[in-house]
Formats: C-alpha cells, sequence, structure tokens
C-alpha cells in the first residue's frame, strides 16, 4: 500500500502541488498527461531519485519519505530498457536475485534467452528483460516510465498486455506514467490525469 | 571534427563544405607556421658551417684550462677559429676518436691521459704534429715521449679524505686498502669507475700494483669484490665523485650535493687547491699510502685526418710558459715545464704531497693488458650476484 | 584505386620500410658482429657487466610502481573531474593533461629544482631519488589515465547507475563499484596502465637527471652508446646494446599488443548522455582537483623560478640571489655551449623536416590501410601493425640505429649530415601520424568522393579540395603533435646528436645542466632554456587542444 500526500515540488516551474497518491494492494494506476508537465519527475520523486519539496510518502504505514532510493524497495523501468552491456540477460538478472531467472524469464515470454548478448535484443525483447529484473527484485511498488512509448504500436500493446498480466498475477501494485490515453486505459484499473 | 551525413540529390554537400570555412582562419595560421618552420632549414644548416681555412675542431671534456679567456687569446693571437665539442670524460674522448675513424672534421683531443694514450695510439687514431717540446720536464714525458702526443698538464692521483670525519673517533684512517672493506667504511667510499674516468682508471692501476698483479695473484680481485660488498660507490666521472659525494670538498656549496662519502679520489695536491680556494684552510687530506697513487699526464694529441697545421699551434700555446705556467691555478694541475711549482699563496704547496712511493706501471704493460684488466675488474664487482 | 594513387600507396611503403629497417639493419649487423648472433650471450652479458648488472630489475620495479602510483592518483582526479561540473572546466583538463606533452627533460630539471638542495632538500638517498622518480612519472602519466577515463565518466547515461541503484545488487556504493564501474573503467583502465607502463619503462631523461647512479635499460643503452658496435675496443657494451634491446622490444611488442587487443574488446557501446545532464554540481572533489591542479603545474613554475634563481657564493655559498644571468649566459652561449638562438634554430629545422616527411608519409601510410582494408584485409592488417612497429623501438634504440647503421654507410660524408636527427625523429613520430589519421581517413564518408566524383572532379583536385579540408582536424593535430615531439625529442637525439657540433634544445638543457656544479650559471641557463621550450610546447598544446573533440578517447 503506497500512500503519497501533499506531494510539492517545483522545478522552474510548480510541476504538481499537494498532490496525493493513493494505491492499494495489487492496484493498478496511471498517470496521464502531456509531455513535459512533470509526470517522470513524478515518479523519480516517488522512488527517491529526485527529492521533493515537501509532501510525505508512506509504504505500508511505514514513512520512507527521507529514505534513500536504494532503500524504498521501489522498483523504476525507464523509457528505454536500461540493460548493462557488459553483462549477459542472465548477469541483468543476477542485479536483482542470483536465482529464479528461469521462471522469470519465462514469465516475460522469454525463455531460454539467459545466455544472450544484451545488445542483440530488439527493444521489445530488451524490456520484458528489464521488466524480469524488476520484478526479481520483488518491489513493493513497480513504477514504469513510459516504457511502451518507444515501441511500434503492435509491440507495445502486447507487452502492455503481458505487463498487466504480470503485474496482476503476482499482486505487484503499479504506477504508469504516459502520455497515451488509451494506453492508459488498458493498462490501469485507475487514471489520475496531470496538465501543465 | 563531425561529419554529417549529407543528403545527395540538394544542396547540403555544398553547406557542409562551407562549414568548413568556419575554420580557416586557424588552418592559416597553422600554414603560417609550416611555412617560418620550412625557411628555418636553409638557415639551421648554415649555423655551425662556416668556410673557413684556419679551422681548429677539439675535442675534449671539462679541461679547465680551456677557459674561454684562454681560447679567445689563441683566437686572436693566430686568427685561427675554434670550436669545442665537449663530452663526458677522457673515456668518450676515446670512444668517439675511434667510432669516428676516417673523418676529418676533428682536428685535436685534449684530455686523453697516459692510460687512455696507448689505446689511442695503438688504433691509430693520432698524427705527429709539429710541437716543440724543449722545456718540458723529464717526469712528464717519463710515460710516453714520442711525436703523437704532448703533455699538457701532470698530477699524481690518489685517495683525499675528509679529516674532519676521519678523526680517529668515527673513521680512523686507513693504514692500508683493505681497511676501506670494512665495516666503519661501508657507503662511504666514492670511487670514479676506471671505465669512462681518468683518475678512476689511475687508481685501479695503483691497486693492481698495490696488490702485486705481477706475482700473479687475485688479491685485486678480491679487493674490488670486498669493496662492492661494502656498498662503495661508483661514479662515472671525477665531478660527481667529487662534488656530489665527498663531503671533504668544495661540493657542499654546489647544487645536487649528497654528501655521503668520506674518502674519494682525486690529486694529492687537491687538497691544496682546496687550500687555495678557502683562504688557507682545508679539511680534506690526501692519503699517502705506499703503491696507492699514479702519475697521470694529460696530453694534446693531433687527430688522424685532421688539420695538423692548426692543431700544432694549438698545442704549442698550450705549453708556452704564458699558458701553461698557468695550469696550477687556471687548470688545478701541476705545470709541465721545467723549473714550475705551484703557488705557494693559502697553503697551495703547503697542502699538496708529493706521494712518496707511487705504483708504477709502464705503459706497454698498461697497452697491452687494459682490455683484460677492466675485464677482470667488472667481474670483480659484479661477482656473487 | 587509380594507377597514381597505387603508385603513391606502393612508394610510401617502401619509403617508410626503407626509413625503419635501413638503419636498424645496418646497426644490428654490425652489433652482431662484434657480439655473435646468439641472443642467450647478449642477455647473459647485462648481468655480467657491472654497468648493467640489476637493470632489467630497477627497470620493471620502477615501471611497475610508477604504473600503479599513476593509477592510484590519476582514477579519484579522473571520478571527480568527469562526474561534476566544474568552473573553468577546459582550461581544468588542458591543465591536467598538461604535463604528458612537456619534454620529459623539462620535468627533470623542474623536479630537480623542486627536491634539490634549495628546494626541499630531500635528494640525500636511494630511497628519496626513487620515490621522486615514481612521483615523477606519475606525474607525467596521469594524463593518460584521465584522457583515458574521463570521457566515458562524465558521458555515461545517469539511467545506468539510477536503474542500479534500485537493484539489490546495486544498493550499496560497494556493490555498484564492482557492478557497473569497475566492468565500465577496466579496459580504458587497462589500456592506459599499459601505455603508463611503456612510458615509464623506457624513460631515459627522468632516471638519468633524478636518480644518482641508477640506470634503466634504456638509459643504460644511451649512456654506452659512445663506445657501442666496435671489434676489438669495449666489446661488452655492444653485448649491453643487444641485450639490453632485446629485451625492451619484446617487452614493448607485448604490451603494445596487449592494448590493441584491450581496444578491440571495448567495442561494447555504452549508452551515452550529452555531459550537462551527466554532471551534479558542487562537490567535495575540489579537495581532489586544486591539489591535482598544484601538483600539474609546479615542476614547470619551478622550472622558470629555477632560470632566475642564481646561487650567491657571497657569505657562505648558502644563499641565492635573482638575476637574469642564467638567461643572458643561455643567451650568448660559449665555446662549449651553442647559444641559446641556434638551439632553438636547430630544433625547429629539424622539426620542419620531420613534419615533411612523416605527415605525407603517414598519412599515405593511413590512407593505404584504408584502402586495403575492404580489399585485402589481412594485408591491411600486416600493414597496420607494421606502421606500428617503431612503437616498440623506443627512443635510445632509434638512435643507436642511426648512428650505428648510417655511420657503418660512410663515415665521413653520412655523418656532416646536419639533418640526421631527424631520421630518428621522423622514425619515432610517423607511427603516431598514422594512428591519428587511420580512424579520421575510416570514418569519412565515402558519399563526399563519390559526390564529387559525378560532378566531374579529378583525383588529385578531389584529393586538395575535399579529403584535405574534411580531415583537417586531424591534419593540424598530427602536426602539432610532430613538431612537438621533434621538439622535445631527447633519447635519440642524445645519442646522434650529441657527439656532434649541433645542438637541440633538449640537448643543450642537458649539457647545461651537465656542466660540474661549481658554476653557479649552469643551473638557471639550464631552466632558462627549459622555460623556453616548456613554452613553446605549450602553446603548440593548447592550439591544438581546440580540435580536439573530446571523445572517448585513446591518447588522441
Amino acid at each position: 500500500m503506497l500512500d503519497c500526500e501533499a506531494l510539492t515540488k517545483t522545478f522552474d516551474k510548480t510541476l504538481f502541488k499537494n498532490l496525493d497518491i493513493h494505491l492499494g494492494p495489487g492496484e493498478i494506476l496511471a498517470v496521464l498527461g502531456p509531455s513535459g508537465c512533470g509526470k517522470s519527475t513524478l515518479l523519480r520523486c516517488i522512488c527517491g531519485l529526485e527529492s521533493l519539496d515537501s509532501g510525505t510518502i508512506r509504504m505500508n504505514e511505514i514513512d520512507i519519505t527521507n529514505f534513500e532510493a536504494e532503500d524504498r524497495g521501489i522498483g523504476l523501468i525507464f523509457q528505454r530498457p536500461v540493460l548493462y552491456p557488459h553483462l549477459s540477460v542472465s548477469g541483468n538478472l543476477s542485479l536483482a536475485s542470483k536465482s529464479g531467472h528461469e521462471e522469470a524469464l519465462e514469465e516475460v515470454g522469454l525463455s531460454g534467452f539467459e545466455g544472450r548478448a544484451v545488445e542483440n535484443l530488439s527493444g521489445g525483447e530488451g524490456q520484458r528483460v528489464a521488466l524480469a529484473r524488476a520484478l526479481l527484485a520483488e518491489p513493493d511498488v513497480l513504477l514504469l516510465d513510459e516504457p511502451f512509448s518507444a515501441l511500434d504500436s503492435d509491440l507495445s500493446v502486447r507487452l502492455l498486455k503481458d505487463v498487466r498480466q504480470l503485474l496482476k498475477k503476482r499482486k505487484c501494485p503499479a504506477i504508469l506514467v504516459t502520455h497515451n490515453q488509451q494506453e492508459a486505459e488498458m493498462f490501469s484499473d485507475r487514471i489520475l490525469e496531470m496538465s501543465d | 571534427m563531425a561529419t554529417h551525413r549529407p543528403d545527395l540529390g540538394n544542396a547540403s554537400g555544398g553547406s557542409e563544405m562551407r562549414n568548413t570555412n568556419k575554420n580557416e582562419k586557424s588552418p592559416k595560421i597553422a600554414n603560417m607556421v609550416i611555412v617560418i618552420l620550412l625557411l628555418t632549414i636553409p638557415l639551421s644548416g648554415c649555423v655551425g658551417d662556416t668556410e673557413n681555412d684556419r679551422e681548429l675542431v677539439i675535442v675534449t671534456y671539462d679541461v679547465y684550462a680551456l677557459t674561454d679567456e684562454v681560447i679567445e687569446e689563441f683566437e686572436n693571437e693566430t686568427g685561427i677559429s675554434v670550436t669545442i665539442l665537449k663530452l663526458n670524460d677522457a673515456g668518450s674522448i676515446l670512444d668517439y676518436l675511434i667510432q669516428h675513424q676516417g673523418r676529418e672534421d676533428v682536428d685535436l683531443a685534449i684530455g686523453m691521459d697516459n692510460n687512455f694514450l696507448g689505446t689511442a695510439i695503438e688504433f691509430d687514431l693520432l698524427a705527429e704534429s709539429d710541437v716543440n717540446q724543449v722545456g718540458i720536464r723529464n717526469d712528464a714525458l717519463g710515460p710516453y715521449s714520442g711525436p703523437l702526443a704532448t703533455p699538457f698538464d701532470m698530477g699524481y692521483v690518489c685517495l683525499n679524505y675528509d679529516t674532519e670525519q676521519v678523526d680517529g673517533e668515527n673513521l680512523t684512517v686507513p693504514t692500508s686498502l683493505w681497511n676501506l672493506t670494512e665495516e666503519e667504511w661501508r657507503g662511504k667510499v666514492a670511487l670514479p669507475s676506471p671505465v669512462t674516468s681518468s683518475p678512476g682508471r689511475a687508481f685501479m692501476l695503483a691497486t693492481l700494483d698495490y696488490f702485486d698483479w705481477e706475482d700473479g695473484n687475485d688479491e685485486f680481485t678480491s679487493w674490488w669484490t670486498a669493496m662492492k660488498d661494502n656498498d662503495v660507490i661508483i661514479t662515472s666521472g671525477w665531478s660527481e665523485a667529487y662534488e656530489t659525494h665527498y663531503t671533504g670538498g668544495y661540493g657542499e656549496w654546489t647544487e645536487g650535493y649528497i654528501g655521503d662519502a668520506h674518502i674519494t679520489v682525486s690529486y694529492c695536491h687537491s687538497p691544496g687547491v682546496e687550500s687555495w680556494y678557502n683562504e688557507n684552510w682545508t679539511k680534506s687530506a690526501s692519503l699517502d699510502l705506499p703503491k696507492t697513487s699514479f702519475l697521470q699526464v694529460e696530453y694534446a694529441a693531433a687527430v688522424n685526418g685532421g688539420n695538423i697545421e692548426t692543431a700544432s699551434e694549438f698545442i704549442n700555446y698550450l705549453i708556452s710558459p704564458e699558458v701553461n705556467s698557468l695550469m696550477p691555478t687556471e687548470n688545478l694541475m701541476y705545470s709541465v715545464l721545467e723549473g714550475q711549482d705551484l703557488p705557494e699563496e693559502n697553503g697551495y704547496l703547503l697542502n699538496s704531497v708529493i706521494p712518496q712511493q707511487p705504483s708504477q706501471i709502464s705503459m706497454n704493460d698498461i697497452s697491452e693488458n687494459i682490455e683484460l684488466w677492466l675485464e677482470e675488474w667488472n667481474s670483480a664487482m659484479t661477482s656473487g650476484e | 584505386m587509380n594507377d597514381l594513387r597505387r603508385l603513391a600507396s606502393a612508394f610510401a611503403v617502401m619509403l617508410y620500410s626503407m626509413l625503419i629497417l635501413i638503419p636498424i639493419g645496418l646497426a644490428t649487423q654490425r652489433l652482431i658482429l662484434v657480439t655473435g648472433p646468439n641472443p642467450y650471450d647478449w642477455t647473459k652479458s647485462l648481468s655480467e657487466n657491472y654497468i648493467s648488472q640489476n637493470v632489467l630489475e630497477f627497470t620493471l620495479v620502477q615501471a611497475v610502481s610508477s604504473t600503479l602510483l599513476t593509477i592510484i592518483i590519476s582514477l579519484p582526479i579522473a571520478w571527480y573531474l568527469g562526474r561534476h561540473r566544474w568552473p573553468f572546466e577546459s582550461l581544468i583538463r588542458t591543465v591536467l593533461t598538461l604535463p604528458f606533452v612537456i619534454p620529459s627533460i623539462i620535468a627533470a630539471m623542474g623536479i630537480l629544482t623542486i627536491v634539490g638542495p634549495y628546494g626541499l632538500d630531500i635528494r640525500t638517498n636511494e630511497n628519496t631519488w626513487w620515490w621522486t622518480l615514481i612521483i615523477s612519472h606519475a606525474w607525467f602519466n596521469m594524463a593518460l589515465i584521465i584522457r583515458f577515463c574521463e570521457p566515458l565518466l562524465s558521458k555515461l547515461d545517469p539511467a545506468l547507475e539510477e536503474q542500479l541503484r534500485l537493484l539489490p545488487h546495486g544498493r550499496t556504493r560497494a556493490s555498484r563499484f564492482k557492478n557497473l564501474w569497475v566492468p565500465l573503467l577496466l579496459p580504458s583502465v587497462v589500456a592506459a596502465a599499459c601505455m603508463t607502463f611503456v612510458f615509464s619503462f623506457t624513460s631515459f631523461a627522468l632516471v638519468r637527471w633524478i636518480t644518482v647512479r641508477d640506470n634503466t635499460l634504456e638509459s643504460v643503452m644511451a649512456e654506452v652508446s659512445s663506445s657501442a658496435g666496435i671489434q676489438g675496443y669495449m666489446e661488452p657494451t655492444s653485448d649491453i646494446v643487444m641485450g639490453a634491446s632485446l629485451i625492451q622490444f619484446t617487452i614493448l611488442l607485448t604490451s603494445l599488443w596487449l592494448t590493441s587487443v584491450i581496444q578491440r574488446d571495448r567495442k561494447a557501446i555504452l549508452p551515452q548522455a550529452r555531459p550537462e545532464h551527466v554532471r551534479k554540481p558542487n562537490s567535495p572533489g575540489w579537495l581532489v582537483i586544486v591539489p591535482a591542479l598544484i601538483f600539474a603545474v609546479l615542476p614547470l613554475i619551478s622550472v622558470v623560478i629555477g632560470s632566475f634563481r642564481i646561487r650567491d657564493l657571497g657569505e657562505s655559498g648558502a644563499g641565492f640571489r635573482w638575476g637574469t644571468d642564467g638567461w643572458n649566459q643561455a643567451y650568448h652561449g660559449s665555446f662549449s655551449f651553442a647559444p641559446m638562438s641556434e638551439a632553438i634554430l636547430n630544433s625547429l629545422g629539424y622539426a620542419a623536416i620531420t613534419i615533411l616527411v612523416a605527415l605525407p608519409l603517414g598519412y599515405a601510410l593511413a590512407s593505404t590501410i584504408n584502402d586495403l582494408e575492404k580489399r585485402s584485409p589481412n594485408l591491411a592488417r600486416l600493414l597496420d601493425v607494421f606502421t606500428m612497429l617503431p612503437f616498440a623501438l623506443s627512443a635510445a634504440m632509434v638512435g643507436l640505429g642511426v648512428l650505428l647503421g648510417i655511420i657503418k654507410l660512410d663515415v665521413s660524408s653520412a655523418y656532416q649530415f646536419w639533418a640526421l636527427p631527424s631520421l630518428a625523429h621522423i622514425m619515432l613520430t610517423t607511427p603516431f601520424v598514422v594512428r591519428i589519421m587511420l580512424p579520421a581517413i575510416r570514418s569519412l564518408d565515402n558519399s563526399y568522393d563519390e559526390n564529387a566524383r559525378v560532378l566531374g572532379m579529378g583525383e588529385f583536385s578531389r584529393f586538395i579540395k575535399i579529403k584535405i579540408p574534411l580531415l583537417k582536424g586531424s591534419i593540424i593535430i598530427s602536426s602539432i603533435f610532430v613538431i612537438a615531439m621533434s621538439l622535445g625529442e631527447f633519447g635519440a637525439s642524445f645519442i646522434v646528436a650529441k657527439n656532434s657540433d649541433w645542438t637541440t634544445m633538449p640537448l643543450l638543457i642537458d649539457a647545461w645542466r651537465a656542466k660540474p656544479m661549481k658554476d653557479p650559471l649552469s643551473a638557471p641557463a639550464s631552466n632558462a632554456v627549459a622555460t623556453v621550450l616548456m613554452l613553446i610546447t605549450m602553446g603548440l598544446f593548447m592550439f591544438a587542444e581546440r580540435f580536439r573533440n573530446n571523445r572517448d578517447g585513446g591518447m588522441f
């Protein structure tokens, strides 16, 4: 359960002010808004990569507002799959957990990809690996920063559906950030709209 | 520089070209620099090349006698233009003459001594010069009196020690060379290498006689090995040993002074020189042990293939009374002329010692055996590793 | 490829082969006549000669230690420089990488002034010389680590680090270090370390001046060079030269091969971002950067100061005064010292000849390699390696090759050839030109050339009007590099030119300093010439920096 209250951040202009976000167990929220309105920054503040001006974040009743990103137990999927080129797929998965790779890859439909080199993966495959890795880390909440926007539409729809299914199966609460209305509707249970 | 993909078929190829014009100024400067450099080639080639009938090229090392004044006066008197090729030490002179045998533009070699001369003669590097050797003392002509080389200074090479350090308490005055292999002298003896340095070589020859090489024993090699084991400091030249390491001399007033040796190889008259510079005071003294000193005579020799005429004129100049009588004060060595001695002022003469019993090895013996002896010295210094 | 180009390529390759093989071949032949052909004998004699005993050990130990110290000092500098935003950033970077281009003889003079009796006065025993030498090598080579690693750090996409922070095995700094930074930086660090090792291994000027009696393989070769190659005279020195050359060549070749292997494996394309997004502002890194800047500049300043400071033997000889007598002395020279202007003119002349040959030759070779790469890649590879060969020859070896080889040809006329040192400089710099131009030529877009052909331009005009302008940056960088290297070259010139009356600036610096120390003007005069050379080199370097991209680069 994620409870954010009165989140405020200003950077040149006010990005968001007194924003409340509540995520129930297993709930998927989409934050919808045009580019540049601060959605990414919101995610980065929640997971701790950037700091808030004011507000509190509680995870399962614990106040994590002042925790370092490393300690919050929140995962993040970036827009482009952030895979480490000096490690294979399995090596990347090991950064989350040393075991369970087979199952994790099976879950995202990439069975047998353990030994593959990262640079040979397509965009969709890369995001699947990133997702597998993020889930292996067993985060309390998973944040997704427009992970489907870099893919072409057929691919993204398929991936989107698979990801939603997986998250639901694992009862992992998630927040998706996107500028695409359709994506938001297909992926989430609830939509929060942000504007400039 | 970034290269962009041009869009073939429109004019952007041209616009890329135009972009390079932005940097045009800098290449223009670069062009100028290159042009200037090119101009220096003919200029530099000219420098150092003067067509002059009366020329003299001297190859030497840092012989103090050849001061700017001495050279200038010679040039003024004779109209000969002098160039000096300065090398590291006496050994380098020999190296140079051998390497460049057949080359014709070195005329005079100054600074080889009686220990290097034999090899030079053997390799046929020298030419007979037209020099008037009348008035030169007999002992200067002792090692060599032929026409291929003329002595211009001399001195006795021997050990010098620092009387302040070697005072009977910290260190005792050696009574035998074997004392120097003892623990108290560890790392405190500085000797120039016999391979490259003429005083160094003279000292090594002295030790050969000291240890009776003729009897065929190996005391010579044992002693040198013991010295090596006792951390003896071997330098490539006299000045490094005397200035950088020796504490008894003027070294502490020079840059680069380390001051770790209290005994070194120099001349028996070096304490006299110190005294003369220091207004009648010196802490350096010569060690006059029998057979530990060696007569060194330094030569000026015309080089085979060079300009014998101008070379001879310079040699005559060097042994003329006006110039040669100044050897003790300008060059810090004895004059080779009869009737000359060290000056008395400031204790120069007083503090200089003529050794009682210097070592004696004939030039013939040296000539024949020097390579062998250097090899033995080398083995002694490298044994036991 | 049309015939003219084929001809030019063939000519270039032939000329280059001759330049390298003839002097080295002749020298080797001459030395073998004295030493015999058994390599075992040569190397054995290294340990059997007093002059060369322990030389190999000393060289290896100091090279390894220097490399380690360089890495230890430079990595923090590269880290803070790359990861944070700095005011005057490009100036800071220039200053920190400046030591690398300063001629080693100048560095030696500066460092000597600092540690000598009128500086810190610590030059008293073997330990201090050794540590001073190691630190000097680190001073020199820190630019390598910085050049190799800093671009990587400054341009890396921050997402890589951020993502890792959010994963279980990236929660601590140590784990991020292990999982991200070390794998990323390791190839660059190793490559830079190899080059540092090579430079420290072949160090000459610093060893000569900072240690008192120690020798490296390089310096021992230089010291005995004048008596090598003569039958029946000082034959052990020929053994020393052959033995030292063989060992040095082998070690250098191995290091270079290692570096190229590592460079090949660095092909992983790392996600990059613009530095402004990467860097965080304000950091305690000032504690690292400021001392580093002072460290970089200190020897240079001391050279300048040293040229005005004259030992005063007045009262007790322990003081000093300030004056321009040293400059005066250096300017006018004397019978045994060339005036400064002559040395400058000579140095510039040699540099001019060197660049006139090395630049076109290097370009032609690079171009040939590039052309061959499409048609017969193996031949291209071979030529590539062949052009790199002089890298495995140290300056002293080249100098000896020229000295012994050319003398063998014809003593009198060959040795009177004033431009002889240029031959050594050409041998040493042409590989660098190839190294710089080859990537540039490779990245030339063929469409430019094709477009021009379609427009009717002939081969030669295309060359002049299209190729050259496009390659301008690399050409200028190579030129400046060649000029700077030639002006500052010491090792080979020491051997070739020292025994003649043609002097260069580095040799004049060395000669003045080598004058017995009684003369209080010898050190200031030496520092005066060193200051002039230093200013010229710095000027060239700053000029070249404008053309340099801050690529994830090698040395250039």
